[in-house]
């Protein structure tokens, strides 16, 4: 009974401690500040990696206007919805030279300006 | 069977009348005498070099140049049987209808016919530089599409086409002409090889109606003129090559004081070659490998040698305003950590899986805008004969890159499209193009063919305007150029010539 308890016990605080982790924690998962975009940011599925990318496009506008310009366009649709309709309409936007859907590119960028 | 003659040994002050003098025994000069075989015409074939390389001979190549820098004039030329097919690569590829339009977007652009004009001489052109069975763009995908994947290109401006190449001999050389071709020449009974045999000037008659003779000599032991000789044909057919044919044009000048066939200040102008800007671009396989006929040669059991390289639509080129371009896979390579993030990110929003991604460069062979002051003259140092030394004035144009430029976007964009992969253009500013410049050392344009005699040095038959009975063979009768290798085309253009002569002189 006592043996029952102690791994019961165990297995709870390990739970919370794993919890706490997760939660609070950048080990299983980045956690990053809220900003006034997170509704665009939410698109992403690897946001580290997409603002490595952005951090290469230093023309690009201020955060404000990034995600000005990219509500319209994930408001309604997926980002792989919107990456294909602007391979199709040729919009085309460079990053360090790679050649990118005009939402990947500006949404990279958006996840650069509003910071690790 | 003839022998091939040395001229170091003729008598001296010998008269030779051949039917046709043809000057130059590269693949110009072999090809139109092979054509001309078994004919009643008397051809006589002038090849300033022997058999092999001679460094002496060579050096009569050398000349100067400003401008971009370009390579030395000797170096992508050389002086024996055979010419420059003695170290080319062997890519073959025809130009394609696009490339003999007159393009609105591209000055002083087009051909005085269309493709259709040498369409039926690309089959004796391809036997001759032995590039096998003919697929190119007709049947490459089906051919190659069997020993691997053909990347997935979407819809667009770029498709997948087909270099093929001139025969392999072990892991030599493709087919070098004076090798290949000396025992036919030698076979046939109406021509003599003539080697060792320096023009040295082309005589006009007092009214510069025609040709009267040749100047000729050989190249003495003691570094001056050897022997001279002369040489007196009904025809003469210039075929040394685009800058060696100027050389001669120019110095030919006691009756027309601005050069021979120059009355209109064109000869020499608008040379072009291929800028072959390596790494202009990374092009990241989601897939990973890619197909063995990207990066390297792939032989088909048919014996057709393939390479695939990505070329603009004619579409694509009329409404981008772009030239031609072939692009091909080089090595794999590295992705920095921004490569990789864009790989990362790309391929999770399109849904792709890119675990196994691997990068490659890109390089690029180019057509260069025609441009009049990219021009071929004359210094006063001279050679071991006497004849004036070139010198080259070369340029590049940063609009020639910012339009490949757009091809190559549009490259990125139907990667993507297709969901094969992505691009990097690693080019922007001139000295980034310039940093991993290549030539391809294909002399272009400077006899260029056009039906006003102002506007260009040869005819539609590349006969020398105001000359009747002088013409040029070579790619230095291209008014406009193309991104494919030229040796494959100017043969076919030279077996056109050589049905024309046999009309003509007959």
């Amino acid at each position: 009974m006592r043996r029952r308890t102690l791994i019961a016990g165990l297995g709870a605080a390990a739970a919370a401690v794993a919890a706490g982790l997760y939660r609070f924690t950048d080990l299983f998962v980045k956690h990053y500040a809220p900003t006034p975009w997170d509704d665009v940011l939410a698109k992403l599925e690897d946001r580290e990696e997409a603002a490595k990318l952005g951090a290469a496009m230093h023309d690009a506008p201020d955060a404000a206007a990034l995600a000005a310009r990219l509500r319209p366009v994930l408001g309604k649709q997926s980002l792989a919805a919107a990456a294909l309709a602007d391979i199709g309409a040729g919009r085309m936007t460079e990053a360090d030279g790679w050649v990118l859907p005009e939402s990947i590119a500006l949404l990279s960028a958006l996840a650069a300006k509003a910071g690790g | 069977m003839s022998a091939f003659l040395d001229a170091r040994t003729l008598p001296a002050n010998t008269v030779l009348t051949p039917d046709i003098a043809i000057i130059g025994g590269g693949p110009a000069g072999i090809s139109l005498a092979l054509a001309l075989a078994e004919t009643k015409l008397n051809i006589l074939l002038l090849e300033s070099g022997g058999l092999n390389f001679d460094p002496r001979i060579q050096k009569m190549y050398s000349g100067a140049a400003t401008g971009v820098p370009y390579a030395a004039l000797d170096a992508g030329r050389l002086r024996y049987l055979g010419g420059g097919t003695n170290h080319w690569g062997g890519w073959c590829r025809p130009m394609d209808a696009i490339d003999f339009e007159t393009r609105d977007w591209v000055p002083h652009s087009g051909w005085p016919f269309s493709r259709k004009e040498i369409e039926p001489y690309y089959a004796r052109a391809q036997n001759l530089v032995e590039a096998g069975p003919w697929i190119y763009d007709r049947s490459g995908d089906a051919e190659a599409g069997a020993k691997g994947a053909v990347l997935p290109l979407g819809k667009g401006g770029l498709y997948t086409s087909w270099f093929q190449f001139s025969k392999m001999r072990g892991d030599v050389l493709p087919t070098q002409f004076g090798h290949r071709y000396a025992d036919d020449l030698k076979r046939a009974r109406n021509i003599t090889p003539l080697l060792h045999a320096n023009v040295t000037a082309i005589r006009l008659a007092p009214d510069a109606g025609h040709v009267d003779r040749l100047d000729a000599a050989t190249l003495g032991a003691s570094g001056g003129a050897g022997k001279r000789f002369t040489v007196k044909p009904r025809y003469t057919v210039l075929a040394c090559g685009g800058m060696e044919n100027v050389r001669l044009l120019l110095a030919s000048n006691d009756v027309m004081s601005a050069g021979l066939g120059n009355q209109n200040g064109m000869v020499g102008r608008f040379f072009a070659d291929n800028p072959i800007p390596r790494d202009v671009a990374t092009l990241v396989s989601f897939t990973g490998s890619l197909a063995p006929f990207y990066g390297s040669n792939l032989t088909l059991d048919n014996g057709a040698i393939l390479r695939a390289t990505f070329a603009p639509s004619a579409a694509f080129c009329r409404a981008k305003k772009v030239a031609g371009s072939l692009s091909t896979v080089e090595q794999a390579v590295d992705l920095d950590e921004t490569g990789t993030a864009a790989v990362v990110t790309t391929a999770i929003a399109l849904g792709v899986d890119a675990s196994g991604a691997r990068a490659y460069s890109l390089g690029c062979g180019m057509e260069l805008m025609p441009d009049p002051d990219r021009r071929l003259t004359l210094t006063g140092e001279k050679d071991a004969l006497g004849l004036p030394r070139l010198r080259l004035h070369m340029t590049l144009a940063d609009e020639d890159f910012a339009r490949f430029r757009l091809t190559l976007v549009e490259l990125g964009r139907q990667l993507l499209a297709g969901k094969a992969g992505l691009l990097r253009i690693n080019c922007s500013r001139r000295d980034e193009w310039l940093k991993n410049m290549d030539w391809g050392h294909h002399h272009l344009g400077t006899t260029r063919m056009h039906n006003d005699p102002r506007l260009g040095v040869v005819d539609a038959n590349c006969q020398v305007h105001g000359v009747p009975n002088l013409y040029i063979a070579g790619s230095g009768v291209f008014p406009s150029y193309s991104a494919s290798n030229p040796t494959l085309n100017l043969v076919a253009l030279t077996l056109r010539l050589a049905d024309h002569l046999k009309k003509v002189v007959a």
